[in-house]
């Protein structure tokens, strides 16, 4: 029995010690120093994106996250300009010039060099760096915005001409301030073998790329080298953050100085903010509308498409699926851009006793169709109300949805039939209509709409000087898109974000952060 | 043992052949083109074509699967598509973050619900027993998405006690430690419900044998006895619902890492499949079934070495 002897063995903490102990403990966790340490920003500006990086290429960019970093730490000849109006600003060019329809002339300022010894900014990078998006062999994903590029003359160390193939007016509102037109360093590009992925060779910005954390963040910190104005942060970290709910929690734990918050969270915290925030909402460039199959024998009658557009409810669909605060929109194109339209031919408000009269005038009966949507609540409620607006009339409509993947392959499907769909734009028209050519049909043109004028239109848009008969072009194209009745337009969404009062935030006009340009206030 | 210990480990690798040959079929049976995915709209045919190329996708599945094993056994995963980084890579990074929090949330449960379970079954039909069993039957049932919600908004946002997102710097160790105690309570808590139950339940049932009954009658001290004799019997079935509880905790990881927008394989895996990015999702499952037959067959190997005979059974 002697190994089973059991020596009990005393803890020498009294339970008055253990009492005090846990006391203690306690205190220290909830006494302020211990309490949000993690979320003492300091000279940090912390902020969201809602996807993860994934190319430090600009030319291998995804989209808004990686352009969101790209401009903090890459230059520009001209970048956006922060506040409520589509305008831009000179950034590394000292000096830039339209000296005719096809040539842009520029001067580069003489104190932007490059990171990691690569050397001062020269119209050569320029060159390169333009060239490379636009050379087909590279097989960029951004080559459209480049398209109208013939080539860049250098004229000087830091001179250059841009050259164009034809006029193309996009060029100062997406080429150059946006994507494509960040500028790399040719030697530092070259020594890795012309492209890179994640792993950053050179910079010139503001910010230099710290770090990346997959799937969490990215941390930017202000370049010792930067002799243009002086950031305010010196370190960015920018969190990737996919659900809105999330961010807004991590903003109200002190986790987040600047973010967007979802729709349905924008009453409550404009009600009752966070201490020291503020709410603040933006115009979305966004465009969502109902569409019509036009190559589907079951909606090829004009009238039951008519019938359609007039039984939709916008301001009905605006109320239950984007909380009242979105406006109906009049196209494809958003208010403060070159071609919106004040107002729709197809009123936003349902007639229904019109919506009846064409039914009938169309001759058809007994008509039930299927409205095909992406999985997220704002086009589910859209869904419904349209389900309730069609009933209306007397048509049936089944609702059906889809994964992201599966929906982003119904464009080729001649089955569609109705289809809520939702399209990111940039601050020029051409781009909008680029996906409504010919062309397009059965691609990003799911309506199949085609039409010579709109064609033509899409095809002469860019290389319009006069801004009045551009404007004017654009909104005859939104007219014959809605003339086909392949379309009701919906909404161009709405932007709202919170932010610390801490800070100043820089904003482009659709509310999207540009990061180098947030003050402290 | 040795035998017993090759056959099961024979079996783990029949078993995970099986389960990734079933899992490529069936992912790459969804409906949905990766490469439109991937490149987005503003992609070339040509371009469109080069990518599906390099990702093998223009060969029929069966040659697919045999190039996934033949690359897979090289430790070779393939390239994302997005980043053109090794898979391996994006997973071993994301993996550390999933089994940290997996091990944090057993750990914690285990031990809990081990020690309710015992002192449950000690004090049967008492009024602590009664409780301790509403509040096990309470953690099972209620979902760990709702636990995490509602432990982010009071510790984090309420209190301001504990950080809300992210997994924390990775060279500080304490930052990281802090920023998996709500993660890891949020999904080990049902688990403690579950434990203790089924801990209080062996308990009882071999409280009632012949050998434990010869024990006190012996007058050794109950403690012992509990201890030393019962619990050693007892904890049998728990080891293997732990084994097994490692595969369902991959999968709870899921809310806690979308919840908490933590790093994981979890997310990583979700974000992947979304995008149809073949290549991540292939790796992540592959280490995924992987983990499950390795936890469970080693749940099966420690249970036959404190248990012979189960060791004579397969």
């Amino acid at each position: 029995m002697g190994k089973n002897k059991i020596e009990w063995v005393k803890i020498p903490l009294s339970r008055r010690q253990m009492l005090k102990s846990t006391a203690a403990f306690s205190a220290v966790m909830a006494s302020s120093s211990f309490s949000n340490a993690w979320a003492q920003s300091g000279s940090t500006l912390r902020g969201r994106t809602y996807a993860d990086m994934r190319s430090l290429d600009p030319a291998f960019s995804q989209g808004v996250s990686d352009e969101e970093i790209h401009a903090c730490i890459y230059n520009k000849l001209i970048q956006f300009k922060p506040g409520s109006k589509w305008e831009w600003q000179l950034d590394a060019a000292a000096d830039i010039e339209q000296v005719d329809t096809t040539h842009i002339k520029f001067a580069l300022k003489d104190n932007i060099g490059f990171t990691n010894g690569f050397g001062a900014m020269t119209a050569e990078d320029v060159k390169f760096s333009f060239e490379r998006v636009a050379d087909e062999k590279m097989e960029s994903p951004n080559k459209p915005d480049m398209d109208a590029l013939s080539h860049v003359e250098v004229t000087g160390e830091r001179e250059g001409v841009i050259v164009l193939k034809s006029p193309f007016q996009p060029l100062w509102t997406i080429s150059l301030p946006y994507i494509t037109g960040n500028i790399v360093s040719k030697k530092a590009f070259e020594s890795v073998g012309g492209r890179i992925d994640t792993e950053v060779v050179a910079t010139s910005g503001p910010y230099t790329h710290f770090s990346w954390e997959p799937k969490q963040k990215t941390t930017l910190r202000a370049n010792p080298d930067w002799k243009g104005e002086k950031v305010a942060f010196d370190e960015v970290q920018i969190f990737h953050i996919d659900d809105e709910k999330t961010a807004e929690i991590a903003f109200e734990a002190g986790e987040l100085d600047f973010t967007r918050v979802s729709l349905a969270s924008l009453e409550r915290l404009k009600a009752n903010p966070p201490s020291n925030s503020t709410v603040e909402g933006f115009p979305s460039l966004y465009y969502v509308w109902v569409g019509m199959n036009l190559n589907n024998p079951k909606l090829s009658n004009l009238k039951l498409r008519q019938a359609i557009q007039h039984a939709i409810d916008v301001p009905s669909i605006l109320e239950a699926a984007y909380f009242g605060v979105a406006e109906a929109s009049t196209g494809i194109i958003a208010p403060g851009l070159i071609g919106n339209r004040a107002s729709n031919k197809v009123p936003s408000e349902a007639n229904i006793e019109k919506a009846r009269q064409l039914l009938k005038e169309s001759g058809e009966s007994n008509v039930s169709l299927r409205i095909s949507i992406l999985n997220k609540q704002a086009n589910v409620t859209t869904a419904q109300i349209v389900q309730a607006n069609l009933a209306a009339i007397g048509i049936s409509l089944e609702i059906d949805l889809h994964e992201a993947a599966t929906f982003w392959e119904l464009g080729g499907n001649e089955n569609l039939e109705l289809v809520i769909n939702r399209y990111s734009m940039t601050p020029d028209p051409y781009y909008a209509t680029s996906w409504f050519i010919c062309e397009q049909a059965g691609v990003w043109n799911w309506e199949g709409h085609c039409n010579e004028e709109f064609d033509r239109i899409h095809k002469e848009g860019p290389g319009e000087l006069d801004v009045g008969k551009r404007n004017a072009m654009y909104q005859r194209a939104q007219d014959i898109m809605e003339e086909s009745g392949a379309y009701k337009f919906i909404t161009h969404e709405y932007t709202p974000n919170i932010y610390r009062n801490s800070i100043k935030p820089a904003l482009r006009p659709d509310g999207l952060p540009l990061y180098r340009y947030f003050q402290r206030s | 043992m040795l035998g017993y210990i090759i056959k099961r480990l024979s079996l783990a690798v029949l078993i995970i052949v099986f389960a990734i040959t079933l899992l490529f079929v069936m992912i790459h049976s969804i409906p949905g083109d990766p490469v439109s995915t991937m490149l987005g709209p503003r992609a070339t045919p040509e371009l469109k074509a080069s990518l599906e190329e390099r990702m093998g996708l223009n060969e029929p599945l069966p040659v697919q699967i045999a190039y996934f094993f033949t690359n897979a056994i090289t430790g070779n995963l393939g390239t994302d598509v997005f980043t053109n980084r090794p898979v391996t890579s994006i997973i071993g990074e994301q993996l550390s973050y999933t089994l940290m929090l997996i091990f944090a949330s057993i750990s914690w449960s285990a031990l809990l619900g081990i020690f309710l379970g015992c002192y449950s079954a000690i004090k049967r039909n008492t009024i602590s027993d009664k409780i301790l069993a509403v509040l096990s039957v309470s953690f099972i049932a209620t979902p760990s998405f709702v636990v995490s919600l509602y432990s982010l908004l009071f510790f984090s946002v309420y209190l301001g006690w504990l950080p809300a997102i992210g997994a924390g710097d990775s060279d500080d160790l304490w930052d990281q430690l802090i920023h998996l105690v709500l993660p890891a309570f949020s999904i080990g808590l049902s688990w403690v419900g579950y434990i203790a139950r089924l801990v209080r339940a062996s308990m009882l049932e071999i409280m009632s044998e012949n050998h434990i009954r010869t024990a006190r009658a012996f007058g050794l001290p109950r403690r012992w006895v509990i201890y030393r004799y019962a619990l050693r019997l007892a904890i049998l079935p728990t080891i293997t619902v732990i084994g097994v509880g490692m595969g369902f905790l991959l999968s709870a990881a899921v809310f806690a890492e979308i919840v908490f927008s933590r790093p994981g394989l979890g997310k990583l895996v979700i974000d992947s499949i979304t995008t149809r990015n073949y290549p991540v999702v292939m790796g992540s499952v592959l280490l995924s079934t992987i983990i499950f037959v390795v936890s469970t067959t080693l749940s099966d190997i420690i249970n036959a070495m404190l248990d012979p005979r189960i060791g004579r059974q397969l």
